[in-house]
């Protein structure tokens, strides 16, 4: 009996001391080659990804890079939680509607210093700095890459209709009404003019009519501008698309990026808003029916979302020198260029700039102008990610008023 | 038995008794902690004791008040479901019939297919742009034109519903059915002796013989069915709005979304006490008919 209590006792001393001193490791970054964690959301590291971390690490000996795929559906609540658990990555991808929260935090390590003494950056676009530089004066952000959302339309149903791309937003609704249409006479809708996209994500295409209409999150003042009379009636115009005039399909306030491109993509919807980063999909299966234009304008002038993406290094990292150095890489116009061919998106470098282009480059570029990013407010995250969705649905289904969402949402940012 | 050999039965459960406690009473403890503070992740520096602040909120938030009203009409609704069809299903599989076997197995499908396989698919059956489910109801003149059953508040939750209904009668099928195979035969013999018809022969003997496993199924069925968050989360996300919102699911959405742990907390204490105060009652009343 003795004889087991004891073997017993030591395997319990003998897990507890592996299981406490594992973390404990004496950190041997010195002579030990520097690992920096970097963590992304996409599909596809093969692309673009391997490639560039194999370049960089053999142009930087003593430095390797462990990335790390994050699902994109969750990527900002592990970040967040990583962060709060103390083991956050080295570097991540970031967006820029989260930069509030992770300074909130104290996550984030400013990079001025690095950026000045930095070849590349007066090769990156200077609108990019000047959007991604936060209200407290700190650079946080290395940009990685951008896109702005422009107006999809199938270019043989407008032929065929005899319509043309809408430019304000009176003609957008005629457009969208004149596509809206029983095509094989069966007395159902089969086309839907315009492709709204209701669920998580879909407050871009809100914006593009709601804050080019008279609404605005802040004045200069810093006064909310969300509940004025404009800003109520551009709210229920967009609402109106699908409850009165119906040119959405009925499943709108539930559709998510892959349905509206699917519906895209089946022709169940004739336009919709996004990016390029569908565009090789689309083009794929509709090829020259497809094309593409700058947003419609609203009553005040033009509002578009301006998409962005970024590399943060952490100020909990052990190594932020390799960390900025790996951000700094995937800044430069030839490996930025690279990794564009995997994200299908636009390069931050002005040397990677193409003359002419597809015409999906076209309408991105001929709407850089007025893409606009959401406010850099902690409430902005939840406001992206659950409060926009639940009250736009219920706005759609008529259970709210368009008074009271946007109350809801000035509420909310007022919190 | 000497006084020290007693020590000997402890030290075998101590290691179950330890992962028990780091994974699951101390996660609850926490979880207890949390909801008594304002505990919102980006903001570290408020965060504070805050009292029953939280579980106040919860009871003037309409959120929380539709999510409850939510929770008791799920589990109701999916449970009976179940059990009625579970309890078919078994009489029928109890039957001899030519591939009953290959019946029996594959009646398990929907049960040991993943959760968010069976949210995926049902998803997309119900599309209200491609779904098959439309399809068949439009071809077999039920509707008219395609309806949008996950993007409609007064279908959503039903039709979720449904989808769960489907994935988790097996389970009370397959009970049901071991608990039929345990029915000594004699009973029913015996009875036909006496001129019981089957109305009688199912009323008094199936189902008394079979309710210990009836009980024992509906009690574990009602906890997995009230903490399930997956399919629904997948399927709507808790919209349209709120109107698929479950306690586990504004749960889920208050710490994930919002990062408001301590109020995301108090949800799931409060649903854990719902829970609780149920099964205590089912218990004792199982425990009362069992001495009657």
């Amino acid at each position: 009996m003795k004889k087991i209590m004891l073997s017993l006792l030591c395997l319990l001393v003998a897990l507890a001391v592996y299981a406490g001193g594992g973390s404990d490791v004496p950190d041997a970054a010195e002579e030990k080659p520097q690992e920096v964690t970097f963590w992304y959301h996409f599909d596809d590291p093969e692309t673009a990804l391997n490639p560039l971390i194999e370049k960089f690490e053999a142009e930087n000996p003593g430095i390797t890079i462990k990335a790390e795929r994050v699902a994109w559906d969750v990527y900002n609540q592990k970040l967040l939680t990583s962060v709060a658990g103390g083991n956050p990555p080295d570097v991540a991808q970031v967006k820029l509607w989260w930069q509030p929260q992770l300074v909130e935090m104290g996550a984030l390590l400013p990079l001025e210093d690095y950026i000045s003494d930095w070849g590349g950056k007066s090769d990156v676009f200077d609108k990019i700095w000047e959007l991604t530089k936060y209200s407290d004066g700190h650079q946080y952000y290395m940009p990685l890459q951008m896109v702005i959302l422009y107006l999809y339309y199938r270019t043989d149903m407008f032929d065929e209709l005899g319509l043309e791309v809408p430019k304000t937003r009176a003609e957008f609704l005629e457009t969208a009404k004149a596509l809206t249409r029983d095509t094989d006479g069966d007395g159902n809708i089969d086309v839907y003019g315009f492709g709204i996209r209701g669920a998580r994500g879909g407050h871009d295409w809100w914006g593009t009519f709601v804050l080019s209409s008279g609404a605005e999150f802040f004045d200069d003042k810093g006064n909310s501008g969300l509940t004025t009379a404009e800003a109520i009636a551009a709210n229920q115009w967009f609402i109106d698309l699908y409850r009165v005039h119906e040119v959405s399909p009925p499943t709108t306030p539930s559709d998510g990026f892959k349905e509206i491109i699917a519906n895209m993509s089946s022709g169940r919807t004739a336009m919709t808003i996004h990016h390029l980063g569908s565009s090789k999909q689309l083009e794929e299966v509709l090829g020259d029916k497809l094309s593409a234009a700058p947003v419609p304008m609203g009553t005040e002038g033009s509002w578009t979302s301006f998409g962005d993406e970024e590399n943060a290094v952490f100020a909990a990292t052990e190594v932020p020198d390799a960390a900025f150095k790996w951000a700094a890489f995937l800044a430069t116009a030839e490996n930025n260029a690279v990794w564009q061919k995997s994200s299908g998106q636009v390069s931050i470098n002005k040397s990677n700039a193409a003359a002419g282009g597809s015409r999906f480059l076209q309408a991105t570029t001929d709407s850089a102008d007025f893409a606009g990013v959401l406010p850099a407010h902690p409430g902005t995250a939840e406001f992206v990610e659950s409060l926009w969705p639940a009250l736009m649905q219920q706005a759609f289904m008529g259970e709210i008023t368009s008074e009271e969402m946007m109350q809801s949402i000035e509420d909310h940012f007022a919190q | 038995m000497k006084p020290r050999s007693r020590i000997f039965p402890y030290s075998l459960i101590t290691p179950a008794m330890v992962i028990t406690i780091l994974i699951i009473f101390i996660p609850m403890f926490r979880t207890l902690t949390y909801s008594l503070t304002n505990y919102i992740l980006w903001k570290p520096a408020e965060r504070g004791f805050a009292g029953l602040e939280n579980y106040r909120k919860a009871f003037t938030d309409p959120i929380f008040l539709l999510s409850l009203k939510n929770t008791v009409i799920w589990i109701v609704v999916i449970i009976t479901g179940q059990f009625l069809l579970g309890l078919g299903t078994a009489l029928l599989l109890n039957r001899d019939f030519i591939g009953r076997g290959v019946a029996r197995s594959l009646i398990l499908i929907p049960w040991v297919t993943p959760s968010v396989i069976t949210a995926l698919m049902w998803r997309w059956m119900y599309d209200g742009n491609q779904g098959v489910i439309n399809e068949i109801l439009v071809r077999m003149g039920i509707l008219d034109v395609y309806f949008p059953f996950l993007a409609n508040s007064h279908t959503a939750l039903w039709a979720i519903m449904f989808a769960l209904l489907w994935q988790g009668f097996p389970f009370f099928a397959i009970m049901i059915l071991a608990g039929l195979q345990s029915i000594p035969n004699e009973l029913y013999e015996a009875s036909e002796v006496d001129g019981a018809g089957r109305r009688i022969k199912f009323f008094r003997i199936t189902l008394p013989m079979l309710k210990p496993v009836i009980l024992t199924t509906i009690l574990l069925r009602t906890i997995w069915v009230a903490n399930s968050l997956d399919i629904i989360f997948i399927m709507t996300g808790g919209g349209p709005g709120y109107s698929t919102h479950t306690l586990p699911v504004y749960s889920y959405i208050r710490a994930y979304k919002g990062f408001d742990f301590g109020y995301s907390s108090a949800i799931a204490v409060l649903l854990t006490i719902f829970l609780i105060a149920f099964v205590a009652v089912y218990i004792r009343s199982i425990l009362k008919d069992g001495e009657s």
